[in-house]
């Protein structure tokens, strides 16, 4: 998985109007504009599939998430009250999008595998060659899934254990067992 | 005590959430232990690598065409009812209407709008419309009855919008085939409704609520008593009668009575216990309703947390608490929702949970 960006995006054509504050392009995206809305994709977008794909580790997932996050984002921003920065609010939509989906992915494999149990389920870690340390952003993509949800939101994105535990639907000692998991999965990995 | 017993406050401790006497504490163990001290300095090296990591990334593709080609064709969500005093609460409901109609004449007219009739197609054997035996492909115009005997079965094309399958053994009625509206009644029988427009433009009447859909599929049943079940395999439909209303989304169901409208949403494969304590909950005597709540609440896991979502609103104050704490207790309560919230019907609390618990797409504040 690499992070360069190997390719840029076409925007050219869409640099914005200097006069087009943020405060202004979502005010003008709430009354459904959608060239507004574009600018403010071409702004967020490289925050947003960051967090997606070091989330879920696929690229093409990554990519699916940005673009479902971006659409609820759309549909939800008449409800955006403007009390947070929309930078914040949108990062809190784009990781509830990646959330739900892990969330469904586990039902469904509960549902295939018949099992209550999330660590049964979930694909190990592949161990990587003998004598090839593996960079840290491999390591992470190489983590079990809900180990590497809770990883990235704490430790990364900087969120707090009851804000994950409660996004994941799981109690607080769960998160903090599954992040000391990932870390020392990750001290494995590295050494 | 040895270290490996030590983990949790060696990442505790680095991450600050020791009290004051822990962290002391553990300071002095620290002083002391080689193998403590060196595992702490291997997890700082990894924060500190792990701060470093970029925080954008630009995707290989760029990702606009498709989210462009969405929402131009969505409308805005629609929005909580009955919360907030704000004018937001009176005129984004207009807004939306005015976005759909808006959307609607926008949009190419082949995709969204209707014809005063819909097409309808035999599946098997003989369905017919009022009394007109279907061979083949036929029309369906508002006001008339398709019905299936036990050995056929109908598709009907919902405008450019969707379609539903129609069961044997089924009595269905076009209502309304406009833009805006597009309403089936089913007397009774089972339909399959699979639909693409955006939420609340197809609605189903039944003889003990409407379904109302959010972006879905479904499967409607609906007896000769006229009681229903609701299943929905994908997306949210609301049920509604009188002012009660109910959100299901994918992987729940829910049951309809007459004159009670819609009942509480239960996991579909939630297990008997529950669903009789539901029943009795939401449908029998009233007198009964906290010996009911006792088993319903006995009877859910942490699953069932759609249950327990509505349960917030529909218990009845002085049993809210213990709703509370029943979801709480696999499902934390997110900052800001507290217990006392929850017990006064604070419907904003409500939504935040919903938020929390990954019912992001809950479109509107299910109802008593």
């Amino acid at each position: 998985m690499s992070y360069a960006a190997p390719v840029a995006a076409p925007f050219a054509f869409v640099v914005s109007d200097p006069t087009d504050d943020e405060a202004g392009l979502v005010e003008r995206a709430q009354a459904r504009d959608t060239h507004a809305f574009e600018l403010l994709y071409r702004t967020h977008v490289r925050r947003v599939y960051a967090v997606c794909l070091r989330m879920v580790a696929n690229v093409r997932q990554a990519e699916e998430l940005t673009q479902r996050a971006f659409v609820t984002a759309w549909e939800k921003l008449p409800l955006f009250r403007r009390e947070s920065a929309f930078s914040s609010w949108l990062h809190r939509v784009a990781v509830n999008t990646v959330l739900a989906d892990l969330r469904a992915e586990q039902r469904r494999t509960r549902r295939v595998f018949g099992t209550e149990d999330p660590a049964a389920f979930e694909t190990p870690p592949p161990a990587p060659p003998a004598g090839v340390r593996l960079d840290l952003e491999a390591a992470i993509a190489a983590l079990p899934t809900q180990a590497r949800a809770v990883f990235v939101l704490h430790d990364v994105e900087g969120w707090r254990h009851d804000e994950i535990a409660a996004e994941l639907g799981v109690a607080v000692g769960t998160t903090k067992a599954q992040l000391h998991r990932a870390r020392k999965l990750l001290q494995e990995a590295l050494q | 005590m040895n270290c490996s017993d030590r983990s949790a406050q060696l990442h505790g401790y680095l991450d600050g959430e020791l009290s004051a006497a822990d962290a002391r504490a553990f300071e002095t163990h620290l002083a002391r232990c080689e193998n403590c001290r060196r595992e702490l300095a291997a997890l700082r090296a990894l924060r500190a690598a792990t701060t470093s990591l970029a925080r954008e990334a630009a995707p290989a593709r760029d990702l606009w065409p498709e989210i462009s080609a969405k929402v131009a064709r969505r409308a805005p969500a629609p929005l909580a009812r009955g919360s907030g005093r704000s004018a937001l609460r009176y005129f984004m409901p207009l807004a939306a209407a005015a976005a759909i109609a808006v959307g609607i004449i926008l949009a190419d007219r082949n995709t969204v709008s209707s014809g005063p009739w819909w097409n309808v197609a035999s599946l098997d054997g003989a369905p017919r419309v009022d009394a007109q035996v279907i061979r083949g492909t036929g029309q369906m115009r508002v006001g008339q009855w398709l019905e299936t005997d036990r050995a056929s079965r109908a598709k009907v094309e919902v405008g450019a919008i969707g379609q539903v399958n129609v069961e044997p053994n089924s009595r269905l009625r076009l209502v309304d085939a406009s833009a805006t509206d597009h309403r089936l009644e089913l007397a009774r029988g089972e339909m399959h409704a699979l639909i693409w427009a955006p939420p609340r433009l197809f609605f189903v009447n039944t003889p003990s609520a409407t379904a109302i859909d959010l972006g879905c599929a479904y499967t409607l049943k609906v007896d000769d008593r006229g009681a229903g079940e609701l299943r929905v395999t994908a997306g949210y439909v609301a049920l509604e009668h009188d002012g009660r209303e109910s959100i299901i989304p994918a992987g729940q169901a829910c049951l309809t009575r007459r004159g009670a409208g819609p009942g509480t949403p239960f996991a579909a494969d939630a297990s008997d216990a529950l669903r009789r304590a539901l029943e009795r909950f939401d449908f029998e005597n009233r007198a009964q309703r906290s010996d009911a709540l006792a088993a319903v609440l006995a009877a859910t896991r942490p699953d069932d947390y759609v249950t327990l979502w509505h349960l917030l609103a529909r218990a009845e104050p002085a049993h809210r608490g213990e709703v509370f704490d029943a979801l709480a207790k696999d499902h934390p309560a997110p900052e800001g929702v507290t217990r006392a919230g929850i017990v006064a019907g604070d419907a904003a609390m409500r939504r935040a949970w919903a938020d929390a618990l990954g019912l992001a797409s809950f479109p509107a504040q299910a109802k008593r």
